[in-house]
């Protein structure tokens, strides 16, 4: 290489790492900038921050209740807030249903069970930039104290209960707050099946609920239903005691199967084992023979049933009748049907709001039924059947799928969704049942059904005690194991009969749902034993 | 099973002398060994000869393009139909449910061998079908009653019950 190169390349190294150099520099200055930037923002956020918060005693996380004071303050409940109370200056305890901030406003839906209603926050003479950033920070589900004027609005509001008044918030504190993190949206949980699809947006699977139960049933859809199914329970109560009935209660630990030993939970006992009662039959007729002409009982029933079906549940609980009759068993017919629709039309005339709550996220027709009672005889619903292309012997039960069937055929034919089926075939009843005196082979026994779903299973009973070993024996029943309860016969029995409906069934069943672990607040099947 | 259908058509045609049928190769495909010239073989093949000779052209179709339909029919109960796969069943049925809509027979307005051997074929799906089901397949069923009751072409097959009244309210369940 000659000098000049060697010089040249020199000035050529020398360039390049001025140009490293340039580059070097360039990239620093521009490191540096952004940390002046950000310092920059920082200094500003802490001057807003220090800005003068003119309503910090109006907002914040109140200490944990631990009955420190009696506030003589009263607590509208957000069901009450309507525009009556307009222009009044309330407090409301509610919980976060959503929070959204836009700009200098931010505006909460709060929820109480099944009703909801819109609140503003807005910067200004009453609330600082600081509370409204406050409010929006708050986590959904949190329960806040909120000190509001009630305004009526134009404009209804349709995504809230409360549609015809807003509430503008003065101050707000949190009395609990909650997690973050909710192992599910209470919005995707009411979201209607098919609209979830439609929209792509998501809705909660049935084990998601369950498995998180407790916020589950926040959701207004759940408080309705709960509602409506205390409301069976009341009327079923109410009804009877007006018919003259007493309410037992029964044991539900005992010492042999009452529905066969199949289906039963064996629990130790001391030193032995007993049984989990799978139906309170022996001890409702026993109270029977003790004289007390008509009992009625709700328990639970303990069913050791391995079936994984939609209206299936291992516990639940069981509304049971039984009474002392005159001549003839239609006498106990009557009066539970008529129980049945005085419970209808109690659910009917003083539950819609519950009613059209369900329907909003699961519609279906509305209940109907006829007064009297349609009751039709087996061997009737076995020619209609038949008529429609079924191919069943006369005296074979009912498979599920014929049930349905039938349901629709009778509605369709009379236009009712419950009835009563009258003088099953004797030898699909249990051994108890009273067999028909004109016809050997059917039983004075019936079954009640609601949407084409069996609800209720009765019969007159046996009330003589060689009859029922007869037919004890005829069942090969051990005789030893139920001594206690043909004994009970032996010294003067009323002629009697009765039957139980599934509180939940009889729920899911009235508002058209789909399944019964639906309508039980902590379910029990095969595979679910916690919460 | 293509044996019956065959005199039951016979006796529809009101043919007097049934023919002698045998069958060929693991299908079972009916054979019609005829005194002057070479045997029939095949359900279709057979049938229209039986109806030429009962002296009914008309069932095979008055005009070329509802001759072409009927043809298209026959070759689809015997491509399709016979023989098919549970799968197929409901799209075969959701096929012909729509092309029905607007038929009150397969091909167009008159009664023709279409509809008869599409009967034949496809009793033994609609025979196992819920109620729930046939009223899914409104139009299959509407024809299938309708062709079941036609005179003279049942004859071996049993009834299938159909509910004059609706019992499933449109689109639940």
């Amino acid at each position: 290489m000659t000098k000049e190169n060697v010089q040249g390349a020199a000035e050529e190294e020398q360039q390049a790492q001025s140009k490293k150099g340039l580059k070097k520099q360039q990239k620093e200055a521009e490191k540096a900038a952004k940390k002046a930037e950000k310092q920059a923002k920082l200094a500003a956020e802490q001057q807003e921050a220090d800005e003068d918060d003119f309503a910090k005693d109006r907002y914040g996380i109140c200490p944990m209740v631990q009955s420190q004071q009696k506030l003589d303050r009263a607590l509208v409940r957000v069901q009450d807030l309507t525009p009556e109370k307009a222009e009044q200056q309330i407090w409301v305890r509610a919980r976060i249903h959503t929070s959204r901030a836009k700009g200098k406003q931010c505006f909460l839906v709060l929820r109480h069970q099944q009703f909801t209603v819109q609140a503003l926050l807005a910067v200004g003479e009453r609330a600082s930039k600081q509370m409204v950033k406050f409010a929006a920070n708050l986590t959904k589900e949190s329960i806040i104290d909120v000190e509001a004027v009630v305004k009526k609005v134009e404009q209804k509001i349709e995504s809230c209960s409360q549609q015809d008044v807003e509430l503008h918030v003065e101050r707000i504190f949190v009395i609990s707050q909650s997690e973050a993190r909710l192992p599910l949206q209470l919005e995707d949980a009411v979201r209607p099946e098919g609209e979830g699809d439609e929209e792509g947006r998501a809705t909660v699977n049935q084990d998601t609920r369950l498995d998180n139960r407790v916020i589950d049933l926040r959701t207004t859809t759940s408080q309705a239903i709960f509602r409506l199914q205390s409301g069976v329970c009341q009327l079923f109560r109410d009804t009877l005691i007006n018919k003259g009935f007493v309410e037992i209660q029964t044991p539900k630990i005992i010492s042999a199967a009452s529905e066969g030993g199949a289906n039963v939970f064996t629990v130790s006992y001391f030193k032995t084992s007993a049984y989990l009662a799978q139906s309170p039959q022996l001890y409702k007729q026993m109270c029977i023979c003790a004289d007390f002409d008509k009992v009625f009982c709700v328990g639970p029933v303990f069913r050791a049933e391995d079936s994984n079906t939609h209206r299936h549940l291992t516990e639940f609980v069981g509304l049971d009748i039984e009474m002392a009759f005159n001549y003839h068993y239609h006498e106990v017919i009557d009066s539970i049907t008529d129980t049945m629709v005085q419970i209808f039309k109690g659910l009917r005339d003083r539950f819609q709001t519950e009613i059209q709550t369900v329907n909003k996220q699961y519609p279906s027709e509305p209940f109907k039924f006829l007064e009297p009672t349609l009751r039709l005889e087996y061997k009737e619903a076995v020619a209609m059947l038949k008529a429609a292309g079924v191919e069943m012997g006369d005296e074979e039960d009912l498979s599920t799928p014929n049930e349905k069937l039938l349901g629709r055929l009778v509605k369709e034919k009379y236009d009712t969704d419950f009835y009563v089926l009258d003088k099953y075939p004797l030898a699909v009843r249990p051994f108890y049942t009273m067999p028909d005196p004109n016809n050997p082979k059917y039983s004075n026994s019936y079954d009640m059904f609601m949407r084409g779903e069996e609800i209720l299973s009765g019969a007159q009973r046996v009330h003589d005690a060689q009859l029922l070993t007869e037919r004890a024996m005829h069942h090969n029943i051990d005789l030893e194991k139920i001594k206690a309860y043909i004994d009970s016969f032996r010294y003067g029995a009323p002629p009697h009969a009765g039957g139980g409906i599934g509180l939940e069934r009889v729920t899911m069943l009235y508002l058209g749902l789909h399944n019964v672990r639906q309508t039980s607040m902590f379910p029990r099947d095969p595979k679910r034993l916690t919460p | 099973m293509a044996l019956r259908e065959l005199s039951s058509l016979e006796k529809f045609l009101g043919l007097k002398k049934p023919n002698k049928y045998s069958t060929q190769g693991g299908q079972k495909v009916p054979v019609l060994q005829n005194s002057n010239g070479p045997a029939l073989i095949g359900l279709v093949t057979i049938a229209s000869h039986l109806i030429r000779e009962a002296k009914r052209p008309e069932l095979l179709g008055d005009s070329a393009e509802q001759r072409a339909v009927v043809q298209q029919w026959l070759e689809h109960r015997i491509t399709r139909l016979d023989n098919c796969s549970k799968e197929e069943i409901n799209i075969i049925l959701k096929d012909l449910n729509r092309y029905l809509e607007d038929k009150v027979y397969l091909a167009g307005n008159v009664f023709t061998l279409a509809d008869i051997l599409m009967y034949y074929g496809i009793h033994h799906i609609v025979v196992e079908l819920a109620v729930q089901e046939k009223e899914r397949y409104l139009n299959v069923t509407r024809w299938f009653d309708h062709i079941q009751h036609y005179p003279g072409v049942r004859h071996h097959l049993p009834p299938v019950v159909v509910l004059r009244n609706r019992i499933y309210p449109s689109g639940r369940h």
